[in-house]
């Protein structure tokens, strides 16, 4: 059986389509993805977005659609993908896809573009608690691109020069614009580069973290979204737990839709 | 809903400033901006005056800065700035009984600087009701109050002209009561909308007419068949909420809110006065004696019982704390009700209230929280 996942994020769409592998006796490999595929929408239209992401999924997978038993969607457009046959909050899908991933995880952190958030889980992948921030990028991964923005550098530049620095430089500013011009006043005081964006990676860490914390830190951490693939966030964030090892999955955008297409086969059954 | 049975309530909440002038032009009374639940409404009905009670506008607006911090809680900088945009150029007094601190500054900037207020009146109510001399104080206040009210219309304000008035809020205190009982029932023939609309009118209508529309509700809810799901059963908690949007959002993904800790809600109607002689103690008193907003609830926390019973009492499954942004005294009892709550098989959720709430992420945390309690073994 194949089921498809389909994460309608603010900046990207992903789309996960899952294989129910039959595998006697074995503990884990239960599922194997056929395909993974993310898609920048070039328009507007997040409905048209999904239908052409999904159609796109198909294609390199070598599948048609009457092959998917069952679309399931999540992310803050779910609503949009009109041929879902239902949808789950981030939370819950963010909770299962990482549990699958890693069965020790019992709190998930989730930086994606626009929202940060934090889910504490049980054994199973259900989410049973959640904190978010609240109508504000500063704890999100589009804080960290305005203030790369800033400094000129593109986002991988940014978070290999946060690790060349051992300064903690203090960003009192919560939201991004004031934080924007706080940059501007460390550039001027010619503060190097590699520290300020130190600071700035501290400052979106602490505010995660202090979500986190809303839910409780307990078991194995497991990070997931895009901002993954920030080595310097990756590394105030374990800072600011004060944990020793955060798990970062490899296609770490994927893991909700991941577990929207577990949810999606669980449900067939 | 289709059957119309709370349009009224709805019309009124909509159009509650033309309902306002329009009392005004009939009666030819006073109008008074109130500020507080705890303002002793009884005192100003006896006087032939409409207590309306400042709520929001839930819109961006640019006028509070001067007056009040933008860290003051929403809901004042939002009454305050209705007041500064003369969306209350009807009313000639108000006033505030003491509770807040942020509420005093509203009030203050609300005197001075919003130019239809023809008078103003402070009562000074105490904080700490809890203690033994606050009954006397309190007594002493709502005394000055009637003597300041008469002074003011040049009436004297008989001990049954106050009275009449307490027997007419005792009935809208119990009418409004006996709707929240159909509250407790297995999917509810009143939803948290309908509700809020009923008690949250009630703090600007007359009294007298609203007594007669909840009579009418009250006559036609037996027989009322409702035909939503219930969903979860859910309770709101926090200072004022009448972010009827929010609400019917709520509502519309899989819940129904069946009661509520709120001075928009219950904490407004939930005790009525006491037999007394003296009809200034029985006002008095029960205001010292109904469930306590956290500024009047030290030290001992009777909120917390009060909070968890009115859960149990209507089969709450769960709890939304609205947490108005920047509200001190809720935010301070937050911590410890949670987790009273959720120590009694409560699980809650916490919400941050501005002037405008982003209905769009909110919807997600409440669908986010319903799977979380979702019985349906997904995985």
């Amino acid at each position: 059986m194949i089921t498809a996942g389909i994460d309608m994020g603010s900046r990207s769409v992903k789309v996960v389509l899952l294989e129910e592998l039959d595998v006697n006796g074995a503990p884990q490999l239960k599922y194997g993805v056929k395909k993974a595929y993310i898609m920048m929408p070039g328009d507007m239209d997040q409905d048209v977005a999904a239908e052409k992401a999904y159609d796109e999924a198909l294609a390199e997978a070598g599948l048609k659609r009457e092959d998917v038993s069952a679309v399931f969607a999540t992310g803050a457009g779910r609503k949009q993908v009109a041929f879902a046959k239902e949808g789950v909050t981030e939370m819950t899908a963010g909770a299962k896809g990482a549990v699958f991933m890693y069965p020790a995880a019992r709190t998930v952190v989730d930086v994606g573009a626009e929202e940060g958030r934090g889910m504490k889980t049980d054994a199973e992948g259900k989410a049973i608690d959640f904190a978010g921030n609240e109508k504000c990028a500063a704890g999100a991964g589009s804080f960290a691109e305005a203030m790369s923005r800033a400094l000129q550098m593109s986002l991988k530049e940014f978070g290999e020069a946060s690790l060349q620095s051992d300064k903690s430089i203090p960003m009192n500013a919560q939201c991004t614009v004031f934080a924007e011009s706080e940059v501007v006043s460390l550039i001027h005081s010619s503060t190097p580069k590699n520290d300020i964006a130190k600071a700035v990676l501290d400052a979106v860490a602490s505010r995660v973290c202090a979500m986190v914390r809303r839910v409780g830190i307990e078991g194995e951490v497991v990070l997931i979204g895009g901002m993954v693939h920030n080595a310097g966030f990756v590394s105030s964030l374990k800072n600011a737990m004060g944990v020793d090892t955060i798990s970062l999955p490899d296609m770490p955008e994927y893991i909700s839709a991941l577990g929207c297409a577990m949810i999606a086969a669980e449900r067939q059954h | 809903m289709a059957d119309g049975l709370f349009d009224q309530f709805q019309n009124w909440y909509e159009k509650r400033h033309d309902y306002a002038r329009d009392w005004k032009a009939r009666t030819g009374g006073q109008v008074v901006a109130t500020m507080c639940t705890y303002t002793a409404e009884e005192l100003l009905i006896a006087a032939g005056m409409l207590p309306v009670r400042v709520l929001g506008a839930h819109e961006p607006q640019n006028v509070t800065e001067p007056h009040i911090f933008g860290m003051f809680c929403p809901f004042c900088r939002d009454s305050l700035a209705q007041g500064l945009l003369e969306r209350f150029d009807y009313a000639e007094g108000v006033t505030l009984t003491q509770s807040c601190i942020q509420y005093r500054q509203t009030f203050s900037s609300w005197r001075s600087n919003v130019p239809t207020v023809q008078w103003d009146y402070f009562v000074p109510m105490p904080n700490e009701v809890q203690s033994p001399h606050a009954r006397k104080a309190h007594y002493a206040e709502i005394q000055a109050f009637r003597v300041f009210l008469q002074a003011l219309t040049g009436k004297e304000l008989t001990d049954e002209m106050l009275r009449e008035a307490l027997a007419v809020v005792d009935e809208n205190r119990r009418l409004l009561r006996e709707l929240f009982e159909y509250r407790k029932e297995a999917n509810p023939k009143v939803t948290g909308c309908e509700a809020l609309y009923a008690s949250i009118t009630a703090q600007f209508v007359d009294k007298r007419e609203h007594n007669e529309m909840l009579k009418k509700v009250l006559a036609a809810l037996p027989t009322r068949q409702l035909n939503r799901p219930e969903g979860v059963r859910f309770m709101t908690i926090g200072s004022e909420n009448d972010d009827l949007a929010f609400m019917a959002m709520v509502e519309s993904v899989g819940s129904t809110i069946v009661i509520d800790d709120q001075c928009s809600g219950t904490r407004y109607f939930w005790n009525q006065s006491k037999p007394e002689d003296d009809v200034i103690k029985a006002i008095a008193d029960r205001y010292c004696d109904r469930p306590a907003c956290p500024t009047k609830d030290y030290p001992v926390h009777t909120r917390y019982d009060h909070v968890l019973g009115l859960a149990k009492e209507f089969n709450a499954r769960a709890a939304i704390f609205l947490q108005q942004k920047f509200c001190d005294p809720h935010e301070g009892d937050y911590p410890d009700l949670k987790k009273h709550l959720e120590d009694n098989g409560i699980p809650t959720l916490f919400l941050e209230f501005d002037i405008t709430n982003p209905i769009g992420p909110f919807r997600i945390r409440i669908e986010a929280f319903l799977e979380t309690m979702s019985d349906e073994e997904l995985f």
